[in-house]
């Protein structure tokens, strides 16, 4: 006689004790979640909807495929995309390699100091993009602030070309993006416990030892979610690159808005959106798979 | 906004105290929460009387040009007829949804002729009623259509800097603005994203006659664009952009309309116009179908057109009259610095905007092809 059939009523009797008050917590959970998914199935979902029908229906011909046709014939729309998702992927190694150190510095800085920097951090964030965008444009001008110094310094005869070409939109667009990586790696290294890099001292490791072993594996899902974030923000970027952007320049949400304000096909725009929609949800879900995402966002206990 | 003289209206670069206002409307259709917000604060009731007249909803652009609308045309119209006139600023693109939603949120629209003609071909125009014009004599009116009835001319110009070209040794056509050997410097030319782009100069260029440009032959005007390429330094999207380029001295010769580059030479910069082969465009007023102001929006339209409201315009800001009276009223030095003066006119050719109106899909494959293709 084996002891599983007595053992296993105990079992379903301890599972089911603990179980309840956790059903308890998940029908709270929904109710509580009710008014956010209600708000996005109507004002996100319903109208991403509408696009996804329009890309593939006309009153006149019905349902079709055309638009997308269109954009797999002419070249012009993957190589544009192309381009959207190399200038989104520099941006977001920029804004890595600028926003991590930044974010470290605030997270090992005493809380008030840390705040005033936060804050210098935040500020732009008060400005228009466009006051921004303008405002690097004075700077880094043919005849611009940066110029005029190197010129005077001596360093450069002829005015460097820091505008209008693929330098001048990585800079803008770097610069825009810079605070959503600083926050979110911040909020990562806020969480990381002292006491762990003391203990990787105390156990002999040097300063960087112990950053590379022991801090910088810790402050991995920031980096995930920091560059998630960028990149994604990046893809639907179009003031900065119209403005800063050579003529080749071109990203994707740039001709999206010309198909709906100067072509007024909508269908198509609309079929270019899709696209994009599923190219990036595409790159999520690969992303998601290297770095598992839902570590990012778990709550911290 | 779209086409291009709807942003056209000659405010000046944000440096020289202008704000972003309208590029940013023009802009936020993608941002819902700016859009929304834009939209909350958008309609700005200016008059205090809300009387028995009720009010009529007009579509405004911002800048140098809102102002002039409202000190020539809006604030004489409420005081002469009781009616609350409220601007409202909404892009060509907003507009056709709201027809296609039903929901008719304003009464007047003053756009460029490519807009309103889009707005025309997809029937949310109301005809106007010419019949009850009471102040204004229809006769007189240029560009008088069914739909939509001419409000100002204007111009995309050669603007050139005097200190490096100074007037006489400058470029007197685009043939010579296409030269960089003898006039050397950076270039600036007009990108699609401002409704159009300067295919009609590339064709002057490359030699085809004023009245032969349409239609036009798109090979022969991108393989003369592609000679002028290496000395462009960007095509610019918004009047904004135009006005800031050439008052930093980022180019030194480009195509910018008229009211724009007045704007910022009256202020000092040391820019001027060639009016030589200037592209003279037209702006119109319209009506949308189902307005709510109707009545309103008719009346308002037959006030603006006067020969003396559209004079007075003229004097707030560089574009001109399209009611053959109106000259009589305009004094000689405000003449010179319009676009369809005696002495510009004729130097000028006329946008043909139905031409782009036909072939706009076609134009902003190509120039997608022509811009990624060379770079």
């Amino acid at each position: 006689m084996s002891p599983a059939p007595v053992a296993a009523p105990d079992a379903v009797a301890t599972v089911d004790a603990s179980l309840a008050p956790e059903r308890r917590d998940a029908v709270r959970y929904l109710l509580i979640l009710l008014p956010a998914v209600l708000v996005l199935l109507a004002l996100f979902v319903y109208p991403l909807l509408g696009i996804v029908e329009r890309s593939a229906y006309t009153p006149k011909t019905g349902y079709t495929l055309e638009y997308y046709g269109q954009i797999w014939r002419v070249p012009v729309y993957l190589q544009v995309i192309g381009r959207t998702f190399r200038t989104s992927a520099l941006v977001t190694l920029m804004c890595l390699a600028l926003g991590y150190p930044l974010a470290y510095l605030l997270a090992t800085l005493r809380p008030r100091v840390a705040r005033l920097l936060m804050i210098v951090v935040v500020l732009p964030f008060f400005t228009s993009i466009i006051v921004r965008t303008y405002a690097w444009m004075v700077l880094l001008g043919r005849n611009g602030v940066v110029n005029q110094y190197l010129t005077r310094l001596g360093l450069t005869d002829t005015p460097l070309p820091l505008l209008y070409n693929q330098g001048g939109v990585l800079i803008g667009m770097t610069y825009v993006l810079l605070p959503y990586m600083v926050l979110t790696v911040y909020s990562v290294m806020r969480g990381i416990e002292p006491g762990l890099i003391r203990a990787a001292h105390s156990l002999g490791a040097s300063r960087w030892q112990a950053f590379r072993r022991v801090f910088l594996p810790l402050s991995l899902p920031g980096i995930a979610g920091g560059t998630l974030l960028v990149f994604i923000l990046s893809l639907g970027f179009f003031i900065t690159p119209a403005l800063m952007g050579g003529p080749s320049d071109v990203m994707i949400a740039m001709l999206i808005e010309r198909e709906v304000e100067f072509t007024l096909n909508w269908s198509f725009a609309s079929a270019l959106a899709v696209i994009l929609l599923v190219l990036t949800l595409i790159g999520f879900v690969g992303y998601n798979r290297i770095v598992r995402l839902e570590r990012v966002f778990e709550a911290r206990d | 906004m779209t086409d291009r003289s709807e942003e056209h209206g000659g405010r000046p670069a944000l440096g020289a105290g202008g704000g972003s206002g309208a590029r940013f409307t023009r802009r936020t259709w993608l941002m819902g929460a700016a859009a929304a917000a834009a939209t909350a604060t958008g309609p700005f009731v200016w008059t205090r009387r809300a009387g028995a007249a009720g009010k009529v909803v007009i579509r405004t652009i911002g800048g140098a040009y809102e102002e002039a609308n409202v000190k020539a045309i809006f604030e004489p119209f409420a005081k002469a007829t009781g009616i609350e006139v409220v601007k409202v600023p909404a892009s060509l693109g907003k507009l056709l949804a709201m027809f296609e939603a039903g929901n008719i949120e304003l009464d007047v629209v003053d756009a460029g002729e490519l807009g309103l003609l889009s707005l025309n071909q997809k029937g949310a125009l109301e005809k106007i009623n010419y019949k009850a014009w009471k102040l204004t004599n229809p006769e007189d009116m240029d560009h008088r259509r069914d739909t939509m009835v001419a409000d100002i001319y204007f111009s995309t110009v050669l603007a050139y800097n005097t200190e490096v070209f100074p007037t006489g040794k400058h470029p007197k056509s685009w043939a010579e603005f296409w030269d960089a050997k003898k006039f050397p410097g950076p270039r600036m030319l007009t990108d699609l994203a401002a409704g159009a782009i300067d295919v009609e100069f590339a064709l002057l260029a490359d030699g085809v006659p004023k009245d032969k440009l349409y239609p036009i032959d798109l090979d022969r005007a991108f393989k003369s664009l592609d000679r002028v390429r290496p000395s462009i330094r960007k095509f610019w999207d918004t009047g904004a952009l135009s006005a800031q380029m050439l008052a930093d001295k980022e180019v030194v010769l480009g195509s910018i309309w008229n009211g724009r580059l007045q704007a910022i030479a009256d202020k000092g910069a040391p820019l001027a116009i060639e009016w030589n082969e200037a592209a003279l465009q037209v702006q119109f007023w319209g009506i949308m179908k189902g307005a709510k102001n109707g009545d309103n929006a008719q009346r308002f339209i037959d006030f603006a057109c006067q020969p003396q409201i559209q004079a007075a315009h003229a004097g707030f800001i560089p574009y001109g009259p399209t009611n053959r009276q109106a000259f009589k009223h305009i004094k000689a030095d405000v003449a010179a610095r319009l676009p369809s003066s005696p002495e510009h006119k004729p130097k000028a050719f006329l946008h043909n905007a139905q031409w782009w109106a036909d072939n706009r899909s076609t134009v902003s494959e190509r120039w997608s092809q022509w811009l990624l293709q060379k770079g």
